[in-house]
């Protein structure tokens, strides 16, 4: 009976000894971990719209908080807009692969972002390779100047190329970007339409 | 043996993957890529050094009885730390080892060394051993993963390294690709040290 009272109590202070150091860690991990998440948005957010001013990127909430969408606009007083982001989000091979999608005010994509996936390496993963000698990933890029009429993949009949090997995480991508831009054409009422060409 | 020759051990002598074929779970699942491999050894190497010094200190009033679940809360302290600062300070890196890290925890390696080495050694001795396994370990990974990562990507630590014709052969970085490269290896070492002894 002593020795269980003795023993547990060497291991309760190891135990206490161990919990504080980690909260000391913690304390100063904190901040740096949630600064990094707020940077990774914050990037994705300018690649998905190019054209809009990086302090003029504004949150569109629901009544509990949750963020809808995003509306860009091209100057700091919020006047001029020139389109939305959204984050869209698909169920791919092994990963849940969140895209953050810029579109302008026409409703076409005019920058993409791959947030998070875990897909397999060296085939799902490949959504975010970027080729040797190229700045963007290659199979992103092909959405810039999509509208929803274009997203489908290659093996469902649309002009999106999948990654070879890997139908599943491109159809994940694109499928989740349709779905993502039908639900913001909801929710704005609809797009404009595009600007008729002045007849020569 | 000498103190230096704790260090040394580790690296081929003693290497804990090829030599004790320890921790091959995260060895076979993290060598797919050359910068993983980096990542994961220099983890590895400061919870083994850390944990082996710590275990080494407190070796003269750690009851024999629980000495185990003592070793196991002071690796998962230093495994936590490591976690907690890749996510704060690398997070592209915590990205790509992603469970891998977390996992640390339930190395073989890390409680092998603890239990039959540094709670019975000396604090100098302790930290030599966890250095050489470290680096041993890291060693492995990386020749693992210069075979899989050239020929399954045509790449090495990201930069493409390929030769006309050649096709990637993405077996190698899934996991079969795992399995044949680490059997080819031992297989080498094995004959090698055949023909010298």
């Amino acid at each position: 009976m002593k020795d269980v009272v003795r023993m547990g109590g060497i291991l309760g202070i190891v135990t206490i000894i161990a919990a504080g150091v980690l909260g000391a860690v913690a304390n100063v991990t904190k901040p740096r971990i949630e600064e990094q998440h707020r940077l990774a948005l914050e990037r994705a957010l300018l690649a998905a719209l190019p054209t809009a001013d990086p302090r003029a990127i504004v949150p569109v909430k629901d009544e509990n908080g949750n963020i809808l969408y995003y509306k860009g606009y091209a100057d700091p007083d919020t006047t001029k807009l020139v389109g939305y982001a959204f984050l869209a989000i698909g169920k791919g091979y092994s990963s849940d692969i969140q895209t953050m999608v810029g579109v302008d005010t026409t409703g076409k994509i005019i920058g993409i972002k791959i947030l998070s996936e875990l897909e397999t390496p060296g085939l799902g993963a490949k959504i975010e390779e970027i080729r040797h000698g190229e700045k963007r990933p290659w199979f992103q890029a092909q959405f810039i100047g999509k509208t929803k009429k274009d997203l489908l993949v290659d093996k469902d009949g649309g002009p999106i190329v999948s990654v070879t090997g890997a139908t599943i995480s491109s159809r994940a991508v694109t499928n989740s970007i349709r779905k993502g831009l039908e639900r913001l054409e909801k929710l704005i009422g609809g797009f404009k339409q595009p600007a008729q060409q002045p007849a020569a | 043996m000498s103190v230096v020759g704790e260090f040394t051990k580790g690296i081929y002598k003693e290497n804990p993957v090829f030599k004790q074929a320890l921790g091959l779970c995260p060895t076979l699942a993290v060598s797919n890529s050359v910068q993983n491999a980096v990542g994961m050894g220099v983890a590895m190497t400061f919870v083994l050094v850390m944990s082996n010094i710590i275990v080494s200190l407190i070796r003269g009033f750690v009851p024999k009885k629980i000495r185990i679940p003592i070793y196991i809360v002071v690796i998962a302290t230093f495994v936590t730390i490591v976690d907690l600062s890749m996510a704060g300070f690398a997070p592209a890196l915590h990205k790509a080892l992603g469970i891998f890290v977390p996992l640390i925890v339930v190395n073989c390696i890390i409680l092998g060394r603890a239990e039959a080495f540094a709670g019975r050694n000396t604090v100098v001795r302790s930290l030599m051993d966890g250095l050489g396994m470290g680096l041993g370990f890291t060693l492995a990974l990386l020749v693992l993963a210069t075979f899989r990562e050239t020929l399954g990507n045509g790449t090495f630590y990201g930069l493409p390294v390929h030769w006309k014709g050649f096709e990637p052969m993405l077996i190698m970085i899934l996991p079969p690709g795992a399995f044949l490269t680490i059997g080819l290896v031992l297989g080498t070492m094995n004959w090698w040290d055949r023909r010298r002894a």
